[in-house]
């Protein structure tokens, strides 16, 4: 038989990734989830982890502390992105860069830099949770600037003279406008920026001394000693991130904007 | 691009693709039969040469160069037995890491955890003894037998390795030989501690509120395990008798409690200690102790010493200059913890092989080369070893004006027979001797006779203090405030939920009667 190469084929290295990096390791870790030591299976696990007050307080600390963070990353990058993107300036891309280029720069060296400044002012080792935010608002900053950026782009300027012409005022205009329209963008940024702010634990580390927990470490503790644990950690952080992506309508398919110039 | 080249570029990649693993093992079977050795170890904890290392920085070798210890062996192992080897390196950052990898069924030949890990391998079988051959100390290539510290020896000969199987009467050294070992304590900076003050408090410094955020400790259950139990039982470790024969068995007794009394009081001896440390790190303090931020670091003798030398140089861990300061080194008097880690054999591994490289390491130069690169005290005695030690740390007293500064230190407890009699006690400056280097590298045995070793606690036991662990790590948040911020949440959904499809819902006007248009009212305006 002769192989026919199609186009087609060009998919298969991709699906080739996707089953043993993506797929697969997702069932380990359902295997591993619903399973004790002994490998049989069981809800053990599952059952302990909802009935163990300090798994659940961890959680519940985790969701807040990312949902303050990804509110303050709005607040900030929501004003930054309109007056970027409405600025009438030539070379507002070096504006944008400013805002951009510490994503260049390593991570841990830029948090190195943070905890420096905060011990200088005074800040590390007294308020620990503060700390945390301040370095995870620092640090995903422009994964909400740029989605919020690249939609409100997108615009059209008529939509605004539009607006103008028919009597609206700047609050009419904004919430009948500007607001609608930049709503993907506010959805992708709100996924960049919640997720990460809920697993990484060396910002919380690093700033909050490691009296901080937050889930990510949890996992990353449970995997030193008890994989099954760890596993199902796992697996409820990643429903609440499912549902999560769900609820800011992360799936919707008519959306081109999300991940834009990442 | 026209489609046909396309398609000639896509066969021709494939066709490479599929060519490569052909190639790849044309490769691998070129060649005659090589012995592979598998070593696992922590990271940075031998001789990798290059710059840092003793051959660079004493130019041993008369062309400069500073091979990793591990190419030395290479070629000194065929040599020796007429075979090629090659060693196959990787490394670990934790003992779970190393556990977590071998139960995943990675093999290996030699693996170096530490003194627990060993204890708990051991009683889950994983471990091979050595062989007899390697205990005799009449062939010439069993240089670890041949120049292992007597008081190591002992230690291993003396702790049996499973303690749980009272019919088991194996030892550490049947299955372990040793590498590395040292104690803990406190780094600490003079100019903001007190030492009278700190001899006083001991281990009880890490719950004073006069050091409220200015000491930190590990973060890692069982090493603030081991402080909080001090702290508990510091009455009935101090009532002791250090003179008692079984003053050692005793001690050992109280620092290894794990039952449930003693897990819930520590459970609140751990809560205090949360509340007044600065907080808990594995690689930071030392940064944090040399640039002053901190005033006490929980550190293992190895570290310490690190810390200090840096401090000294003033340098930062980057070799940036800072302000040169003294640090010093404390052992709380009451107790302390004395850890080893050692070379053991998985089932399966090649004894030969594995031996072969444990003497190696052991040779005494080799142990220098080792203990040069890692700063830590490694388990090898002999000449060369000692002259090393007196290197770093002997001092001539004629040069001292006044007599009180210099002290006579006493290692023969450590180097035995294995140098000659007497040679092992030398002058040292008394600041070095009671508080500085010569204290965290080598301390006396007046100190190590109070120390205490961790032992594996066994399954049940060490599952209810990693629980113990998590309590303490995370905030711990009564129901009704769960409840609370689990409504707010989704609560806050919801608005979320509102806003983001509220575009489709006009929910701040009716919708118009049946017949008429929506028309905005405001924008009719003349």
């Amino acid at each position: 038989m002769r192989l026919r190469f199609s186009r087609k084929l060009l998919g298969v290295p991709y699906a080739v990734f996707l089953i043993f990096f993506v797929i697969i390791p997702m069932l380990v870790i359902l295997f591993y989830a619903f399973t004790d030591k002994e490998m049989h299976l069981s809800f053990g696990n599952f059952i302990q982890f909802f009935s163990d007050h300090t798994k659940l307080s961890t959680i519940v600390y985790s969701l807040v502390i990312a949902l303050i963070t990804t509110a303050v990353c709005l607040a900030i990058a929501y004003p930054v992105a309109y007056i970027l993107a409405r600025s009438k300036m030539k070379k507002k891309f070096v504006l944008l860069l400013l805002f951009v280029t510490p994503m260049w720069i390593n991570f841990v060296l830029r948090i190195n830099a943070i905890r420096e400044l905060l011990s200088w002012v005074g800040l590390l080792g007294e308020a620990n949770y503060f700390n945390t935010i301040f370095g995870m608002v620092y640090d995903f900053l422009p994964f909400m600037i740029l989605p919020l950026y690249t939609t409100m782009l997108k615009i059209d300027e008529s939509l605004y003279e539009a607006s103008a012409d028919l009597g609206a005022g700047w609050l009419t205009t904004f919430s009948r406008v500007t607001l609608p329209l930049s709503m993907p963008g506010i959805a992708s940024g709100i996924t960049m920026v919640f997720l990460p702010s809920m697993t990484n634990y060396v910002v919380s580390d690093m700033l909050g001394n490691s009296k901080v927990t937050i889930i990510g470490k949890f996992i990353y503790e449970y995997f030193g000693t008890n994989w099954h644990m760890g596993s199902m950690v796992a697996l409820i952080l990643l429903i609440v991130v499912f549902l999560s992506t769900w609820l800011t309508g992360g799936f919707k398919e008519d959306e081109t904007v999300r991940g834009a110039n990442l | 691009m026209k489609a046909g080249s396309k398609k000639r570029i896509a066969s021709l990649f494939l066709a490479s693709v599929a060519l490569l693993p052909t190639l790849l093992f044309t490769a691998g079977c070129s060649g005659e039969k090589v012995t592979v050795l598998r070593v696992f170890n922590w990271e940075e904890y031998i001789d990798e040469g290059g710059e840092g290392s003793y051959q660079y920085d004493y130019e041993v070798n008369e062309d400069g160069s500073a091979p990793p210890i591990i190419e030395d062996f290479e070629v000194w192992y065929e040599e020796t037995y007429h075979t090629p080897i090659r060693v196959e390196y990787s490394t670990f950052g934790t003992n779970e890491d190393m556990y977590n990898q071998l139960q995943l069924g990675d093999t290996y030949d030699l693996l170096c955890p530490s003194e627990y890990m060993i204890m708990k391998l051991a009683a889950e079988g994983y471990l091979q003894p050595y062989g007899k051959e390697f205990f005799d100390p009449s062939v010439e290539e069993n240089y670890y037998i041949r120049n292992v510290s007597p008081y190591i020896k002992n230690m291993f000969e003396s702790n049996r390795i499973n303690k749980a199987d009272a019919s088991n009467n194996a030892t550490w050294a049947d299955y372990a030989a040793g590498y590395m070992w040292g104690v803990t304590g406190f780094t600490y900076n003079p100019e903001y501690v007190d030492e009278a003050e700190l001899k006083e408090l001991g281990w009880d410094i890490m719950t004073d509120a006069a050091y409220r955020n200015k000491v930190t400790t590990k973060d890692n259950v069982r090493d603030s395990y081991f402080v909080a139990l001090a702290i508990l039982y510091r009455d009935e470790i101090e009532a002791l008798d250090p003179a008692a024969p079984d003053y050692g068995t005793k001690l050992a007794e109280i620092m290894n409690r794990t039952d449930e009394e003693t897990i819930q009081k520590v459970e609140a001896v751990m809560h205090e200690m949360d509340e007044n440390i600065y907080g808990y790190e594995t690689d930071t303090g030392k940064a944090d102790i040399v640039s002053g931020r901190i005033w006490l670091n929980f550190a293992w003798s190895g570290d310490a010493v690190y810390a200090m030398d840096l401090a000294e140089a003033g340098e930062d861990e980057d070799g940036n200059e800072t302000a040169s300061t003294l640090l010093n080194f404390f052992i709380p008097e009451e107790c302390a913890n004395l850890w080893f880690d050692g070379w053991v054999m998985p089932k399966g591994a090649n004894r030969q092989a594995a031996q072969a490289f444990v003497n190696f390491i052991s040779r005494p130069d080799n142990a220098v080369r080792n203990m040069y690169y890692i700063g830590y005290s490694g388990v090898i005695a002999g000449e060369e070893v000692l002259s090393y030690v007196k290197d770093c740390y002997e001092v001539d007293p004629e040069e001292y004006e006044n007599a009180e500064d210099v002290t006579s230190y006493d290692l023969s407890y450590f180097f035995g027979d294995t140098v000659e009699a007497d040679s092992a006690v030398f002058y040292a400056d008394v600041e070095q001797a009671e508080k500085r280097q010569l204290h965290a590298h080598y301390p006396t045995l007046e100190v190590t006779a109070r120390c205490a070793v961790m032992d594996y606690y066994g399954e049940e036991a060490n599952e209810a203090i990693n629980e113990l662990w998590s309590r303490i790590k995370s905030e711990t948040l009564d129901t009704w405030a769960i409840v609370v911020i689990c409504v707010g949440l989704v609560l806050a959904v919801t608005v979320v939920l509102l806003i983001i499809y509220g575009g489709k819902i006009d929910f701040f006007r009716l919708p118009p009667k049946k017949g008429y248009r929506r028309i905005r009212s405001e924008s009719c305006k003349p």
